[in-house]
């Protein structure tokens, strides 16, 4: 845990919170409410799953609390930091220095080779790898005979594990991961989720993750369901099963 | 089915397609404008001359030569009573007598300064005759009356801001007269650029010819004969020693004066368009390759439900096709617009054509249309038989087809074949003896390496954009890295975008090497063959006797050489007759003013009483020294002269050289030409400078006199030759901004698509600074890589034709190497300024809707 503990800040135990975070699309009769006043915190050093049917706003809640997007009304902090009403080019850097992302799909550059995927973030930001650093994330993720591999030369599999390594490797306060598993088979699904599992256990990383996927969510320590744009229930150390069972309970809802 | 969708797609993409059609209408407005110009051009002075020509035109029949001695020659005339006798005749309903010449210089007497047309354009000095058909009407003042007074025309008046009541000066042969301006004459049609001075008849005589004299007899019929009939009966009538022509013929003879100068314009300018065309061809090819491989899921769907490649094929080309027509629509009428434009041009250098009523024949459209659909189609047909042959699951499954080995491997023999074709006749050209040869094969070398090298762009690209690239990285951190990689992964793309770019450039630099070289040779020559500290030249008119006196009597200046110029029909020993003209210089002062090296025999006793032939002249006439050759001057007048010298090539004065007093023993002094251009040295001891000063303030009263130093004739020539080159680059530049059009369209179409890379960069932390900088890195390294194409190839048929041109005079190459420094950073320029809206656009683009594009 020695290098766990360097890589994250262990100041507070919030790695992320939002206030009344309301986000409205459109105006009059077309308006339309996507988050509708979410208060959430986001434990640090832990594995949150964002759960809910489409629609629910679970991407947009992810969006905002990242930075990618802005809200309507409310504020939101990364760590200690507000980030509601930041500037582009603030917000550009607080990505760069203190977020990591993983997406769906199309998550590395075709340009580049894994190792130099990996480093991306670093080398836009003119910072050194830290060499032992990246070697422990490389060793995690399995890539290390991998590393000079064009991104067309990998499997979905592994070019999610190559976007797991590049978010690890600048030791953000915190990753952020929309639907990671979402085009992989349940194989290449598990791996990966495994690896993130890891990455908390043993790096002591703070992750949160939207996915619709039960089976995901069952690797998470955290479960936030979110349902018109409101955070409507919360599970600890959930299981595929009781977060199925959960969910369910929203299609009853809905057709009740 | 298929149309609705070709329709749906071009619409859909329209904002892509507007850099492809800007290219269309560009080089169609040129095709267009040009013909339309030229056709104007062409209506305008034949509607000139058809209303200014007399019936018939009499004037006294010459041999050759003598019609050949332009300048200082005698001046054509007919005694007066010709007129009477030609008015006499049956069928004249008025036989004018006419006195015109071109050879008097009108001068603004309060500021001693020319008012002829500088631009090449005639100075037409004669009398004011009651002329049925007159090209001019007096719309202020009246006709001169008198020996004082003169009627000048409109335009010039306007120009050199004289009115009625100014004051003229007109400068000839016989002296200096000084007039005031009684009228201003407007021409009824146009004016084509000339300055036109009247006077009456006596003093029009007295001044221009200094005889009682006209130069011709105009002759109006009253309907009852033909002009030929006229033409017969005149020529019976008056026996020989004159000569007629008919309006018709008249009309053929001037057509063909100005039509040489217009059909050398005309097929510049469609030289120009061909270039923009080809450009844009490569514009045309990389817009719909892009677009195909953008719609490669489109088209796969298209396939799988049963769309045959015939039809995605045609799909495409129906878009190309809508293109075409909609570019060449726009193009014909930027193209008017482009010939208003020449117009106007033309009206600077002084050629007025008239812009109210444009020619628009049958062919302008037709031309304009085939120009436009073909080059569209013929661009889109390379992309769309790419897009009929991809695999209807391989298009479903991706976007972006893998790189084809084996299509690269034929494109690499080709490349190399065609380019070797090219070097190997570009390296012939430069050996071999003939300029003929020589030029032709440049032609097939410079075709074929342009060729080559646009197959072989794309293969080029990966190797030359990694070099040229390779400090980006360095230099720029990630976006440098980024850029170089993007540069570099598509090939074919950034090769063709690159070609469009090298075409201009290597004709740009090519053009550059042959002119410094003709001015550096020019320069050579210069020091080689000039002993004369000054050289005094007349433009257009001759010395006359006062001006020469006026020189000879400049303080400080000594061996003062008179140069006069006969045309001579010359007949070596093997009994051919070449006419050429022969230069006749003051015997005593020769050697000091000029330095003829010869090849063999000695210029002295070549110039004691006998004749010295360049060695050009002499290897194509089998002469050689101690040859006895006959030539004959106008007049008939023959005389048999001894060879004794051949001077070498490479000389500035390239003429067979003789003395005034050896020419004067075949000539008479009264029919000798006067002098072309004068000569002298700066005595012992004389400030060079302070001569010059003298002798130019001893000529100020001539303005149509140049007077020139050594330093300032060189100069001269260096202007002369940036005045074609600038013509050439104003022209190219045309080339040039379509090419950039291109890079501006590949850096917009690789930025639509890459958005979600560029989604991607900009989440994980690029940013909108960086960004910008990557797209422009890239667009530099893409201008570069064409620059360096374009400069070398250019510097390759430049240096040939350098060599080619050897024989011509270009004996010194020459490679200017701030012009190629400025080509190169000029192109870094460019592709900065070709990035500035793609990078504006990428970096504004929403994170999560890139990151969310298909």
């Amino acid at each position: 845990m020695t290098t766990a503990a360097k890589a994250v800040q262990t100041t507070g135990t919030t790695a992320a919170s939002a206030r009344q975070v309301t986000k409205t699309y459109g105006a009059g009769e077309t308006r339309v409410t996507a988050l509708d006043s979410v208060d959430v915190d986001i434990q640090r050093g832990r594995f949150t799953a964002i759960m809910g049917p489409s629609g629910s706003g679970k991407s947009t809640l992810m969006h905002c609390l990242a930075g990618l997007d802005t809200v309507t009304e409310g504020r939101i902090w990364i760590g200690d930091a507000e980030i509601t009403g930041l500037k582009d080019k603030q917000l550009t850097k607080l990505r760069r220095d203190k977020i990591g992302f993983i997406f769906q799909a199309f998550n590395l550059l075709p340009t580049l080779n894994a190792l130099e995927n990996i480093t991306l973030p670093m080398d836009i930001a003119g910072r050194k790898p830290d060499k032992a650093w990246l070697d422990q994330v490389v060793e995690t993720v399995g890539l290390a005979d991998r590393l000079k591999h064009r991104p067309t030369q990998l499997s979905g599999g592994q070019q999610q594990r190559v976007a797991v390594a590049r978010a690890l490797a600048a030791r953000p306060e915190i990753i952020f991961g929309d639907e990671p598993t979402g085009n992989l088979d349940s194989r290449s699904g598990a791996e990966v989720l495994t690896f993130l599992r890891r990455s908390v256990d043993e790096l002591g990383q703070t992750i949160v993750m939207v996915t619709h996927d039960p089976v995901a969510a069952g690797y998470a320590d955290r479960v936030l369901f979110l349902a018109d744009g409101a955070i409507v229930d919360e599970m600890l150390a959930p299981t595929a099963d009781s977060v199925l069972e959960r969910m369910r309970r929203f299609d009853g809802k809905r057709t009740s | 089915m298929l149309l609705k969708t070709s329709l749906r797609s071009f619409f859909a993409h329209k904002g892509r397609m507007v850099l492809s059609l800007l290219a269309v209408v560009l080089s169609v407005a040129f095709v267009s404008g040009t013909l339309v110009f030229s056709n104007t051009a062409t209506a305008t002075f034949d509607r000139l001359f058809a209303s200014t020509a007399s019936d018939l035109t009499v004037r006294q029949a010459v041999d050759k030569l003598a019609a050949d001695a332009h300048q200082g020659g005698k001046t054509r005339t007919v005694p007066v009573d010709t007129q009477r006798k030609v008015a006499a005749e049956p069928g004249v309903k008025a036989a004018i007598g006419s006195v015109f010449t071109e050879t008097a210089t009108l001068v603004n007497p309060a500021t001693n300064k020319s008012v002829s047309p500088t631009g090449g354009a005639p100075t037409l000095a004669g009398n004011w005759t009651d002329s049925p058909r007159k090209s001019v009407d007096i719309t202020s003042g009246h006709a001169p009356q008198g020996s004082d007074q003169i009627v000048l025309d409109a335009d010039t008046a306007k120009k050199s801001d004289l009115g009625v009541g100014g004051h003229l000066r007109v400068v000839t042969m016989t002296g200096n007269y000084d007039f005031t301006i009684s009228g201003i004459a407007t021409f009824r049609t146009t004016n084509p650029g000339a300055a036109l001075a009247f006077m009456d008849t006596p003093t029009s005589q007295k001044v221009l010819l200094g005889e009682t004299a006209y130069t011709s007899i105009e002759v109006f019929g009253d309907g009852s004969r033909t002009d030929d009939q006229l033409k017969t009966a005149a020529l019976a009538d008056l026996g020989s020693g004159y000569e007629a022509k008919t309006a018709a013929e008249q009309k053929d003879e001037n057509a063909k004066g100005v039509g040489s100068f217009l059909g050398f314009m005309k097929y510049a300018m469609l030289g120009f368009a061909a270039i923009s065309l080809l450009v844009g061809g490569f514009l045309i090819i990389n817009t719909f390759s892009m677009l195909v491989a953008q719609r490669t899921r489109e088209i796969g769907l298209l396939r799988a439900i049963g769309g045959s490649r015939r039809q995605v094929n045609r799909s495409v080309l129906i878009e190309a096709l809508i293109l075409g027509v909609l570019g060449s629509t726009l193009g014909l009428g930027a193209g008017l617009g482009l010939a208003e434009l020449l117009i106007q041009l033309m009206k600077a250098v002084g050629m007025n054509l008239d812009a109210s009523s444009l020619e628009i024949t049958w062919t302008v459209p037709v031309a304009s249309y085939l120009v436009g659909i073909l080059i569209t189609v013929l661009a889109a047909w390379i992309p769309a038989r790419r897009a009929g042959k991809i695999s209807p699951m391989a298009a479903l499954r991706d976007h972006g087809t893998p790189a084809e080995a084996a299509a690269n491997r034929i494109r690499a023999a080709v490349g190399i074949v065609v380019t070797g074709i090219g070097a190997a006749a570009l390296t012939g050209a430069g050996s071999v003896d003939s300029a003929a040869n020589g030029g032709m094969l440049l032609g097939v070398g410079v075709v074929f390496t342009l060729i080559g090298f646009v197959v072989l762009g794309p293969l080029l690209a990966t190797g030359i954009v990694r070099v040229l690239g390779a400090a980006l990285p360095a230099l720029f951190g990630p976006s440098g890295k980024l850029a170089q990689r993007n540069a570099m992964r598509n090939p074919r793309r950034t090769g063709a975008t690159a070609a469009a770019l090298m075409i201009g450039l290597a004709l740009v630099s090519g053009a550059s090497v042959v002119t410094s070289s003709m001015v550096s040779s020019a320069k050579a020559k210069v020091d080689k063959s000039v002993g004369a500290d000054y050289g005094i030249n007349s433009r257009g008119s001759s010395f006359t006797p006062a001006m020469v006196d006026a020189v000879r009597a400049t303080k400080g200046l000594t061996a003062v050489t008179e140069q006069k110029s006969l045309p001579a029909r010359v007949t070596g020993p093997d009994g051919k007759a070449a006419e050429t003209e022969v230069l006749a210089v003051t015997a005593a002062t020769f050697g000091e003013n000029f330095k003829l090296p010869v090849v063999s025999g000695n210029t002295d006793t070549a110039l004691a009483g006998g004749i010295a032939f360049p060695e050009g002249f002499a290897t194509d006439h089998n002469l050689k020294v101690g040859d006895s050759v006959s030539i004959e001057y106008a007049g008939g007048r023959t005389q048999s002269l001894t060879v004794g010298a051949v001077t070498e090539k490479g000389s500035l004065f390239d003429g067979p050289f003789t003395t005034i007093e050896t020419v004067g023993k075949a000539v008479p002094a009264a029919d000798l030409p006067a002098d072309e251009s004068l000569y002298g040295k700066a005595a012992a001891g004389a400030d060079k400078a302070t001569v010059l000063a003298d002798l130019q303030k001893s000529m100020e009263q001539y303005p149509q006199v140049v007077v020139l130093d050594q330093a300032g004739y060189k100069d001269l020539i260096q202007q002369q030759v940036n005045q074609l080159l600038y013509m050439v680059y104003g022209l190219l530049g045309l080339a040039i901004v379509v090419a950039v059009l291109g890079v501006v369209n590949t850096l917009a179409l690789s930025v639509v698509e890459r958005t979600r890379e560029i989604g991607l960069l900009r989440a994980i932390g690029l940013s909108r600074r960086q960004l910008r900088r990557m797209v422009r890195l890239e667009s530099v390294v893409i201008a570069l890589f064409g620059a360096v194409l374009g400069t070398g190839l250019g510097l390759g048929w430049g240096i040939t034709a350098r060599q080619v041109l050897a024989g011509q005079g270009l004996e010194i190459l020459t490679v200017p190497t701030g012009t190629i420094v400025t080509i190169l950073v000029g192109s870094a320029v460019v592709g900065l300024l070709a990035a500035l809206v793609p990078a504006f656009r990428a970096a504004r683009m929403n994170i999560l809707a890139a990151i969310a594009t298909d």
